[in-house]
């Protein structure tokens, strides 16, 4: 039976089956005789092995089997729930999960038979409930990494097209080294795509990287493993090349030799050559642990709630009708400016509602991305030793699907940050009379047009007083500027790109790992992040994230014959005040607003608006009071038009001239583009 | 032996335009497509010889002058103005201003004159050569639109 028409359909459900398991799991652990629960794993674990089966995925079937084997032991009373018990459990899922993402990609399981954990759930069996060598569990199981021969040298597995050998040649004749480099990730690090790529950025100044392993595309969409290799032709030493890598932070290792030159092939030597190298090829995809590089066979899909889809087709449908209404109003002899109206009223509202309604069918449900993380707390405790609880809340708070693909990631960083370096250890806790148990909480709600995500920790928080000293240290800041930075600036270099780098600093101060990388994916994501720290009572870190990407609410306003859009976001207040009111400042414009004082912006200066000659200033000015954290700044306009729903466009490549003042078009009703202010940019 | 590569010599359409007292030939492969002038929305900040953006079709398209591309004084809109879209390879859309759209010819490699490149004149790489066009005895010198819209992207990869 042909069953690959399935496949979208096994996949997703087997997606939905692993995440119940693991959260049942979490609750069996809590409560080893909630029969709920266990009746629960056990109906997953049958669906999953059912479901493998019909796919034909044996390995799969095998081990669902086994685990399915063991629940009913457990179902029946025959045996009891322990640690030990979870730990297996969870590490199937893992195995499992495993063999998910390998069909995900090649549409086989792999060839992975997962031995050590079948044997652990046999001896789980047979021993009633007391797992042999729990050591031995942490071992090999889901990772499979029995590579090749070369071990962490897995460069010497490059095969180099015709072309890469020329140039290779080439570089030799030019005196030019050649190495071929393997670069170990740590096995902490969460974001190595990102790592990955700061490696290629930063050799790309110390030469050129002919040949990567896996594809540079792969590597950036975080498509391999621990490591990958390189091959770079550089006038540099090998040491100083190795330097350079080893200087990215998370990096673990880095070796490499330099690529001798090639014999010179003529042309049929090269075609039994490639031959030879396609078998090669050939016998490396058999090898089990070798991803075959490629696109997923298997295209992302959303699953979305029916009613949403019968909202849509509903709106549609009246969309029809709205259409039909039209042409009879038009084709009817005396063309009513009335009925007209009418219509186009009608046409007005169901256009919004199809708006509506198309954004809700994108949005997702933050949990999607955070119920995997009570999980990542409990093996941390685990394997920090350190008692802690996660604490969610607001997991449905909704999020434009394409946010949601991407701020995992940084999250997972914030909350192992929190646990690793934020938490005090057990002992200490207990001496600074906190509560045992630390708690970390992640907090997700929505605030106006924004979506806010807290992670919050009670442990040490920042000691701003040894950043500071670290940062002087380092020579990112003066021994002067330092007096006068207050705490809040000091922070904010943790997000730094040049700080984090310094291990040095993570290890004293217990922050600055990553940071940087964090705060630029939630920046590229057009949110932001902060930081709330009290020495000794913990920190909150607070992202904050437009609802939607692509629309918002802005307020119109003119600036000469100019028509800008401010986002509603970011606006304070808007105030008509008198000219006279103006003050100066260190010969600055501000004005003096109920206490506040404002520094001015006039915007038609500021964007070049071209005036009339005749153009007198009034007497009276509109101003917009803008805020950015703590920032205000008020803006002079001339006109306001009034608040509007704007689509963003993007200004292209061509025109912006890296002018970050303006963030973008929209088109308004009438057909005329009018461009949207970052009024964080002014700031 | 002599006649049939000249037969088989390829001829390439060229889109003619007229921008100041010169001739342009531009690829026909390149233009997207030729609008009437419209209302273009100034953007602050940006190079001098971009006008600003127009609203196509629901896109936003950045419009160059050609004129000031080419340091000629700035251009009146006539009836006759036309903005041509421009699709370079592998890029996002892009117009330019011209005075009027003149007719289409075809060259063959043979009928362009590739220039001596002279470093010291900056526009000289916006030119890939003139064309002879036999029927009217004129001169068309052919954009290099790669060149000529890459300033704007390096400008802003810098």
């Amino acid at each position: 039976m042909d069953v690959s028409q399935y496949l979208e359909i096994f996949i997703d459900e087997t997606k939905e089956h692993i995440q119940s398991l693991s959260d049942q799991l979490m609750i069996l652990e809590k409560e080893p005789e909630n029969t709920d629960t266990i009746n629960e794993i056990f109906r997953a674990a049958h669906s999953l092995k059912g479901m493998a089966g019909t796919m034909g995925f044996t390995r799969m079937q095998k081990l669902t089997h086994q685990m399915e084997n063991v629940f009913s032991e457990i179902r029946t009373g025959k045996m009891s729930v322990e640690a030990q018990l979870v730990d297996v459990l969870f590490q199937c899922l893992d195995a499992i999960e495993e063999y998910l993402s390998n069909i995900e990609q090649t549409a086989s399981e792999g060839e992975n038979d997962n031995e050590p954990i079948l044997n652990q759930l046999q001896a789980i069996l047979d021993g009633g409930g007391s797992p042999a060598a729990p050591a031995a569990a942490a071992a090999p199981t889901a990772t499979a990494a029995p590579a090749a021969d070369n071990g962490n040298r897995k460069y010497k597995d490059f095969v180099y097209a015709e072309f890469e050998k020329n140039a290779v040649n080439e570089a030799h004749n030019k005196n030019l080294n050649v190495f071929a480099i393997t670069v170990q990730v740590d096995e902490s690090c969460i974001l190595k795509a990102a790592r990955a790529f700061l490696v290629f950025k930063s050799l790309e100044s110390h030469g050129d990287i002919i040949k990567s392993n896996p594809s540079v595309q792969d590597i950036e969409d975080e498509r391999f493993d621990l490591d990958f290799s390189i091959c770079i032709i550089t006038s540099e030493s090998y040491e100083k090349i190795i330097g350079v890598i080893k200087n990215v932070s998370e990096i673990k290792d880095a070796v490499g030799e330099p690529v001798p030159a090639f014999a010179a092939v003529t042309q049929e030597v090269a075609s039994s050559k490639t031959e030879q190298k396609k078998e090669a090829v050939a016998d490396n995809k058999k090898a089990p642990d070798k991803k075959p590089a490629g696109k997923p066979v298997v295209n992302r899909s959303v699953r979305v709630d029916i009613e949403k889809l019968d909202v849509l087709m509903n709106l549609v449908s009246e969309l029809i009708i709205a259409k039909n209404g039209l042409i009879s109003v038009s084709s009817s002899d005396n063309v009513s400016s009335r009925g007209f109206t009418e219509q186009i009223e009608y046409l007005e509202r169901v256009t919004t509602n199809l708006h509506e309604s198309v954004m809700k069918v994108r949005m997702m449900p933050i949990e999607t991305v955070t119920n995997k993380f009570p999980r990542m707390i409990r093996e941390l405790a685990k394997k920090l030793d350190k008692k802690m609880e996660l604490y969610m809340s607001g997991e449905d708070t909704e999020l434009d699907r394409t946010v949601i693909d991407e701020i995992g990631d940084p999250l997972m960083h914030l909350l192992r940050n929190s646990a690793d370096h934020g938490l005090e250890s057990n002992e200490v806790r207990a001496q600074r009379g906190k509560p045992e148990v630390g708690t970390i909480e992640l907090n997700a709600y929505q605030d106006g047009n924004n979506v806010v995500i807290e992670v919050k920790d009670d442990g040490n928080g920042i000691d701003v007083e040894s950043v500071r000293n670290k940062a002087i240290e380092k020579g990112s800041i003066t021994e002067e500027q330092a007096e006068t930075m207050s705490d809040k600036e000091i922070i904010d270099l943790l997000f730094k790109p040049s700080f984090s780098t310094a291990k040095k600093v993570s290890d004293i101060s217990g922050r600055g790992v990553g940071l940087d990388v964090v705060k630029t994916k939630i920046e590229t994501l057009g949110g932001d992040i902060e930081v709330k720290t009290k020495l000794g009572e913990g920190s909150t870190f607070i992202i904050r994230l437009p609802l939607t990407l692509a629309i918002i609410q802005a307020l119109m306003v003119v600036v000469g014959d100019e028509k800008y859009a401010i986002s509603l976001g970011s606006i304070q207040t808007i105030e008509d005040i008198p000219v006279t009111d103006i003050k100066y400042v260190q010969s600055k414009e501000v004005i003096n607003l109920r206490g506040t004082v404002i520094p001015l912006i006039r915007l038609d200066s500021v964007l070049d608006v071209p005036r009339n000659e005749d153009y007198e200033a009034p007497d009276r000015m509109l101003v917009i009071v803008v805020k950015k954290g703590d920032k205000l700044a008020g803006l002079i306009i001339d006109e306001l038009i009034g608040q509007q729903e704007i689509v963003i466009k993007s200004l292209g490549k061509y025109i912006n001239n890296n002018n970050k003042v303006i963030g973008g078009a929209t088109i308004l009703g009438d057909g005329e583009v009018a461009l949207i202010l970052d009024a964080n940019a002014l700031l | 032996m002599e006649n049939t590569v000249e037969v088989m010599e390829e001829k390439v359409q060229y889109i003619v335009v007229k921008a100041g007292v010169e001739q342009y030939g531009i690829d026909v492969k390149y233009v997207d497509n030729i609008v009437r002038i419209q209302k273009i929305t100034r953007v602050p900040k940006s190079l001098p010889y971009y006008k600003g953006v127009i609203n196509l079709r629901g896109e936003i398209i950045p419009i160059m002058s050609l004129r000031k591309k080419f340091n000629i004084e700035d251009e009146e809109y006539t009836s006759k103005t036309r903005i041509i879209i421009l699709k370079p390879e592998q890029q996002e859309l892009i117009g330019v201003i011209v005075d009027r759209v003149n007719e289409v010819v075809n060259f063959s490699e043979s009928d362009i004159e590739k220039l001596s490149i002279d470093n010291k004149d900056e526009l000289a790489k916006y030119i890939s050569g003139v064309g002879k066009n036999n029927d009217n005895d004129t001169l068309v010198s052919i954009l290099n639109i790669e060149n000529l819209t890459a300033d704007g992207r390096d400008a802003q990869a810098q």
